[in-house]
């Protein structure tokens, strides 16, 4: 060890040398030793080499050998530890590297590409560095070409590089796209990969890019094509998982359909080969995560995956996964630890996914053993990102009725999920007020316990949050909850929304959020005894009918106003609750004109008021019909009889009835 | 599948199909020339492209480099290779990091031979124990290694093997097959390739539990009858 630090240290000290050819002999002898050797490349460090070799590299009289040598040594350095290189990115040799790349030398230029690419494929590399100059991109595509180096080198690196929109875009702009096309077809693992790789950053939940690489083809043959048989078989598994990724974002984004035959019979049973217990963790928690992502929102895609080889079952072998048997290594255990986070994020996203829509897959899901006791300790105990994925995979859950009814209630999983609406971050409250939703139907047995915990109060306060998602949930949770409710609980959503609150989503940007406003209010004055409707009426009657005048008469798409319409005929359905409607004149000839309105929803809506108004079983019918008939409504009736709309005849019909 | 007597050839009856399959001369050459390229041999192959008309797969030249590396580790200068390598592929060594530890370890064990203890002691202290520390077959080796300085005769100790010339040649080959594969090329020549396909398909005879002539000894090309 004293021996080579000390020669080590002799050629340093002749590194400085001003004569070239000493300086470069020293140079191969202290690169031979740090090659392959980490604790040599921090020797040379504290030594002081990189200060030296950026010198040597941007003095203008030093050597096409000598830089290059200098190069190639930053390059091994490279090639150390994530210290070695935070070393290399503080001495600014990134950007000496990029500059480099301007040289005619081929050589010098690979050595640096080979140093920029071990930079920038790193967990702490400086990746909008290569945007910073906008003639590095166009250059590095200029580059590209050349040689099997500058292939594999620069397809890391743009790889790599490629984090956000804007840089698909300029990466796209510069031609990216028809330089990698030739690599996907060469015959070298190491040149496909990166290209690869880099396509799928490019494609990633980008319609416009993810087009252009669809439809971009070298030598007759269409860049999607080479992807797909890439997939095969008899390639390496890396490389089918990366294939099948690229063909997910490009099915995300648009550019293939869910249909193709690539998605369907290549793309998804691949990554469901991921899956199986023979293949490593990291293999089958990339399989489960992108089978997560290619499948999400697609019930077809969801059915062929649930249905395919067993994969409910190789799933749920996740969730017992322990990588080291037998032993008591601490650090084997925290490892272990670890890699079962993973595999249990990334089973529950895929269950999420494909339980979404389809009540068998649902069921055979949560038979899976020890599934739900999981599930319930991960909402609890779990890290933010095992939390999150279960937290979606439990609303995939709910919205089966069935499991409504049993499996949540057996394992009061309400318990757990009210808990997270309280302090979580956005994404988990989103997904959790979802569930929270279903849990709130009528039929669902944790639908009283979860009132009785104070979750009015805390809905209320998420229909007053900034993101649209939030107040949707909000607001249609408290809808459910009205839905069939005793009186009390219908005052007390009332009264903690307030009236101010509920003219505010009235006026909600988002659509959704106005309807299910409107469906609260409905909801609210259905009956289970006419009492509910007079006492709401009795209270608030003023606020409300302010409130459906203003839908009435705002801009608003049809099925807005049908809803209002629908309100106030469970208004017209009160006894004291019609004065509210007779006396406003306002209102009355509202309906009226809405009974011949061109859209037939809106006649029928209409109609059905007003022959709540006129029920001669009411007392005080007379009066109305005598008011009504004043209005010309019996006439407008008895034309609406030529419809040829069987519900509004039907409809139309009951009313002339009512008149005595 | 039918419930048939499997069928049952005799080795006369084997060599007689044999003899009646026909492998282009072409291919022969081929392979043979691939083998020449894939190994190192250039003069041979050189030899062979002007006996047989056969173009070999690459510029003969470029074979310099390897046979230089391959020469001077099958002569115990591996420093001189490790060099020679890190000229030609930089990367190569701070890559594949077995194989950096078995050229350190042929180094420490021509010191060894060398009879050189303290700087032996010095080399595996300074070069080799770093490695050690991360993996525990690495220290393993370096420990068998080490033990040769034990012993008053090595060679004939039980680590003798580490001492015989075929070490390096392992060696060679191992530093020859990743420079290949650096390049992108097939790092095991075609013909090795044959080989074990041949013993891969008679691996599954046997499994299977089927008699036939069995080619045992792959240097002679000998066929034995089928056992009883």
């Amino acid at each position: 060890m004293h021996m080579e630090v000390e020669s080590n240290q002799c050629y340093i000290n002749q590194l400085f040398s001003q004569d070239q050819v000493l300086s470069f002999e020293a140079l191969v002898q202290l690169k031979n030793s740090v090659i392959g050797s980490n604790k040599q490349k921090s020797n040379v460090i504290i030594m002081g080499i990189v200060p030296r070799l950026m010198q040597l590299l941007l003095d203008g009289h030093t050597s096409v050998e000598l830089l290059t040598e200098a190069a190639v040594v930053l390059g091994s350095l490279a090639k150390g530890s994530t210290v070695h290189i935070a070393c290399l990115i503080d001495s600014d040799v990134p950007p000496v590297m990029i500059k480099g790349l301007a040289h005619p030398n081929q050589q010098f230029v690979e050595a640096c590409l080979r140093c920029l690419r071990s930079v920038l494929m790193s967990p702490i590399a400086p990746v909008t560095l290569i945007y910073q100059d906008e003639t590095v991109i166009p250059h590095l595509i200029h580059l590209l070409p050349r040689s099997f180096t500058t292939q594999e080198t620069i397809a890391n690196i743009l790889a790599h590089c490629c984090r956000t929109m804007e840089h698909q875009m300029t990466l796209c702009s510069n031609g990216a796209i028809q330089a990698l096309a030739p690599l996907l077809q060469t015959n070298n693992y190491k040149v496909q990969m990166p290209a690869l790789k880099c396509c799928t950053a490019m494609c990633y939940q980008n319609p416009h890019v993810s087009l252009l690489v669809a439809e971009a083809s070298f030598d007759g043959r269409y860049v999607s094509d080479s992807i797909v048989s890439l997939l095969s078989r008899d390639k390496p598994l890396e490389m089918q998982i990366a294939a099948a990724k690229c063909l997910t974002y490009m099915c995300r984004a648009g550019s293939v359909s869910p249909k193709e035959p690539c998605v369907v019979y290549k793309a998804l049973p691949c990554l469901v080969c991921m899956c199986k217990k023979d293949k490593d963790p990291t293999t089958r928690i990339e399989g489960a995560e992108t089978l997560a992502y290619l499948t999400e929102g697609d019930a077809e895609l969801q059915r062929t995956a649930a249905a395919s080889d067993h994969l409910i079952s190789m799933l749920a072998e996740y969730l017992k996964y322990s990588h080291y048997r037998n032993t008591a290594d601490v650090k084997k255990l925290e490892e272990n630890e670890r890699i079962r986070k993973d595999m249990v994020y990334a089973a529950f996203l895929a269950y999420a996914s494909i339980s979404a829509n389809d009540e068998d897959i649902r069921k055979k899901i949560i038979e899976t053993e020890g599934l739900m006791d999981t599930l319930v300790t991960c909402l609890a105990n779990g890290s933010m990102k095992v939390c999150l994925a279960s937290v979606r995979c439990l609303h995939s859950l709910s919205r089966s009725v069935q499991q409504l009814r049993t499996s949540f209630q057996d394992h009061s999983v309400w318990k757990p999920l009210m808990k997270l609406l309280y302090n979580s971050p956005e994404d988990i409250l989103t997904a959790a007020s979802s569930t929270l939703c279903n849990l709130l139907l009528e039929f669902s047995p944790s639908k009283e316990p979860i009132m009785e915990s104070g979750a009015v109060e805390m809905l209320c306060s998420l229909t007053r949050r900034d993101n649209p998602a939030l107040r949707l949930n909000g607001i249609w949770a408290l809808m459910n909850m009205a839905f069939q409710a005793e009186q009390k609980v219908k005052s007390s959503i009332l009264v903690a929304l307030g009236t101010d609150q509920l003219f505010r989503l009235l006026a909600d940007p988002d659509v959704n959020v106005l309807m299910k406003t409107l469906g609260l209010l409905r909801n609210l004055l259905t009956t289970k005894s006419v009492g509910h409707i007079d006492f709401i009426m009795g209270v608030h009657g003023k606020q409300i009918m302010q409130a459906i005048i203003l839908i009435l008469e705002g801009d608003h798409s049809p099925e807005v106003k049908e809803q209002a319409l629908c309100i106030l005929a469970n208004v017209a359905d009160g006894d004291a609750a019609k004065e509210f409607i007779m006396s406003n004149e306002d209102v009355l000839k509202k309906i009226t004109s809405y009974m011949v309105h061109s859209n037939v929803k809106l006649q029928i809506a209409a109609t059905f008021c007003i022959s709540n108004l006129i029920w001669n079983e009411k007392e005080g019918a007379y009066e109305r019909q005598l008011r009504l008939k004043e209005l010309g409504v019996q006439k407008l009736l008895q034309q609406l009889l030529g419809t040829s709309d069987p519900v509004l005849f039907d409809k139309v019909k009951k009313a002339l009835q009512q008149f005595s | 599948m039918t419930n048939e007597k499997p069928v049952e050839f005799s080795k006369e009856e084997w060599l007689l199909h044999l003899e009646n399959l026909h492998i282009q001369r072409g291919d022969m050459n081929r392979l043979i020339m691939d083998y020449l390229v894939t190994e190192g041999f250039k003069e041979a192959a050189q030899k062979f492209k002007l006996e047989s008309g056969i173009q070999p797969s690459v510029e003969l030249d470029t074979l310099d480099e390897r046979i230089k590396i391959r020469d001077a580790i099958q002569h115990g200068r591996i420093q001189e290779a490790i060099a020679m390598v890190n000229k030609l592929h930089p990367e190569l060594l701070d890559t594949d990091h077995l194989l950096h530890f078995h050229l350190q370890q042929q180094h420490l064990i021509e010191l060894i031979r060398l009879k050189n203890v303290e700087e032996a002691l010095e080399f595996a202290q300074s070069h080799l124990a770093e490695r050690g520390e991360l993996d525990s077959d690495i220290l393993h080796e370096l420990e068998r290694t080490l033990a040769l300085l034990a012993f008053e005769d090595p060679e004939n100790s039980p680590f003798g093997e580490l001492l015989h010339p075929s070490q390096r040649q392992k060696v060679a080959s191992e530093l020859n097959a990743s420079i290949l594969e650096t390049e992108n090329r097939d790092s095991s020549p075609n013909l090795s390739n044959v080989l074990k396909l041949l013993l891969w398909a008679q691996n599954e005879l046997d499994n299977k539990k089927i008699k036939y002539p069995k080619m045992t000894d792959f240097a002679n090309g000998a066929i034995d009858a089928p056992s009883k």
